[in-house]
């Protein structure tokens, strides 16, 4: 079967991958440029911490893998309320005078794992341990329905928000004293960001798994602004190189029968060490 | 007009260690304020008191005018991240931000007072250049155009001219006092240089918090070799001559350099 034949197969993980892709690149360039990166690593396991805790409470309510999953219990939404109290905590503490930004993510990101490796231990979740694997850590190749509703609104929330409050976004992010002089209330807006942030790691770990996340919310910004000095620029470029990544991903993984999210992971790293070798040979013989 | 005042203010971290006495102090339109102390000397805390950026420990921070007066920030130059890919004119741009509220876009007349600004700092033919790429003294013009740019009653400059040549540290305070004198607006810098403060500034207020000490009067009557000497540690020599100071810092035995 052609890979156009195939395509039955493709186009919801692709289409997914690609709304999952443009987003996070553009996400991507607030998150290297507040040196945020390892935070969208400590928000999937945040998330997954609620995954994992939906089903643990669920094994508690009388839900088994053969019954219907209230709405209160479904693991989507404890995934999105963690990843955005994980959020919340890190704006607020992040900017504390006494806490440092990288020691926030850091306790977040070894106490969330910790807790999920201890939660899927427990003897009440044997039944789900698959089911429980495949939303923790997502999986390219097929993507629920759900999800890919899930992804399309959330796309369409995050550019709203960011589309009105973009330069307060910049602004903050740039020079947070004076934004705070000139009017940003710049710990909602903090918090404003991170939510979004949030929102888009926890369902776009849910559709593409973990790697691939936090692979596009660093490695295109990171690309693009080494390839660009407009921000204009940078935000395309960190869009483009984003989506040709997962296209690319898909394409490759089907042809030389690999796995997909590692494959655009690759992809990801061999555009920025490109863009990183020709700022070096720029900069060297300019 | 005064513009802004402290009301016996504690002006600290910790509601327990305040780290200078009670202050009252005000600043009025057209004021030109200079802020002079030795390093970790509680400086850059009183400025962010004033600003608002730190709550008061006791007293208060008042507004005489009914409301907060328009307030232009200029950051010390060594905080900025060169990665933003940002261009001057961009950067401000941000100063407008007030103006236009959180939601608005800039338009025509915002670009036009951002160009205004930056020909105001003599940076105009610069706009569309990456702010990265200017010189460190270029790029504070440009945030003290960004600061213009909001329209500011009172301009607050922390160590604007930190990490600046002699020329560089001299034109960006001419500048600044120039702009206070054509648009009667009150400017107060934070600086460690005695030169720079007898300079450009004709009120001073002095600070150390390690002997919490804190005064504040004209530059002619509290810049003296005995405050000076006192306040950092080290014997100074202060002369007023035909409207100007001279600053010398003295050595062993009473050779005078000058600073």
């Amino acid at each position: 079967m052609s890979f156009w034949d195939a395509r039955f197969l493709w186009e919801e993980p692709m289409l997914a991958a690609v709304l999952a892709s443009a987003m996070l690149g553009y996400l991507g360039l607030f998150v290297v440029l507040r040196r945020i990166g390892f935070m969208s690593a400590a928000l999937s396991q945040v998330s997954g911490l609620g995954v994992a805790l939906a089903f643990l409470a669920g094994s508690f309510a009388g839900v088994t893998p053969h019954t219907e999953t209230p709405p209160w219990l479904h693991p989507s939404l404890w995934a999105l309320a963690f990843a955005s109290l994980g959020a919340a905590a890190m704006a607020v503490l992040g900017r504390s005078r006494r806490g440092t930004p990288e020691t926030v993510v850091a306790v977040a990101y070894v106490g969330a794992s910790s807790l999920v490796l201890l939660v899927l231990a427990s003897p009440r979740l044997v039944q789900e341990a698959h089911e429980i694997g495949d939303l923790l850590f997502g999986n390219a190749v097929v993507v629920r329905r759900q999800d890919l509703w899930n992804l399309g609104l959330a796309a369409l929330l995050v550019s709203a928000v960011h589309g009105l409050l973009f330069r307060s976004f910049l602004f903050a992010s740039f020079d947070s004293d004076a934004a705070r002089v000139a009017g940003v209330p710049v710990q909602r807006v903090d918090l404003l960001l991170h939510l979004s942030l949030a929102l888009e790691v926890a369902v776009a770990t849910r559709a593409l798994g973990t790697l691939p996340v936090f692979s596009f919310l660093v490695l295109p910004a990171g690309a693009a602004l080494l390839l660009a000095e407009r921000l204009t620029l940078v935000l395309l470029l960190s869009v483009v190189i984003a989506v040709s990544c997962a296209v690319g991903g898909y394409v490759l993984s089907w042809f030389l029968s690999l796995p997909t999210g590692p494959v655009m992971v690759v992809l990801g790293v061999a555009v920025w060490s490109l863009a990183g070798l020709r700022r070096l040979v720029r900069t060297r013989f300019r | 007009m005064e513009l802004l005042a402290l009301d016996s203010v504690a002006i600290g971290y910790q509601r327990d260690r305040p780290l200078l006495p009670p202050i009252s102090f005000s600043v009025a339109r057209g004021d030109l304020v200079g802020i002079l102390g030795p390093n970790g000397s509680g400086k850059t805390t009183f400025l962010r008191t004033l600003l608002g950026l730190l709550p008061p420990l006791h007293g208060a921070l008042r507004y005489p005018m009914g409301r907060k007066p328009r307030l232009g920030y200029v950051t010390q130059n060594p905080q900025f991240d060169l990665t933003y890919p940002l261009s001057v004119l961009e950067v401000v741009l941000m100063g407008r931000i007030a103006q236009l509220g959180l939601l608005r876009r800039p338009g025509k007349e915002d670009l036009a007072i951002a160009e205004q600004e930056l020909e105001a700092v003599g940076l105009r033919a610069l706009s569309s250049q990456p702010f990265r790429a200017l010189s460190g003294g270029q790029r504070q013009r440009v945030l003290v155009a960004r600061a213009l740019a909001g329209a500011p009653d009172l301009l607050m400059l922390d160590e604007p001219t930190s990490n600046m040549d002699v020329a560089a540290e001299h034109a960006l305070l001419s500048l600044v006092r120039s702009l206070s004198a054509t648009r009667s607006m009150a400017v107060v810098f934070v600086t460690h240089e005695i030169s720079a403060a007898a300079e450009n500034a004709r009120t001073v207020v002095l600070l150390d918090s390690a002997r919490s000490y804190f005064a504040s009067g004209p530059v002619d009557t509290l810049l003296t070799s005995e405050t000076m000497s006192t306040l950092f540690g080290h014997p100074v020599e202060v002369r007023h001559e035909n409207e100007r100071v001279f600053v010398w810092l003295s050595a062993n035995g009473g050779r005078s350099d000058p600073q």
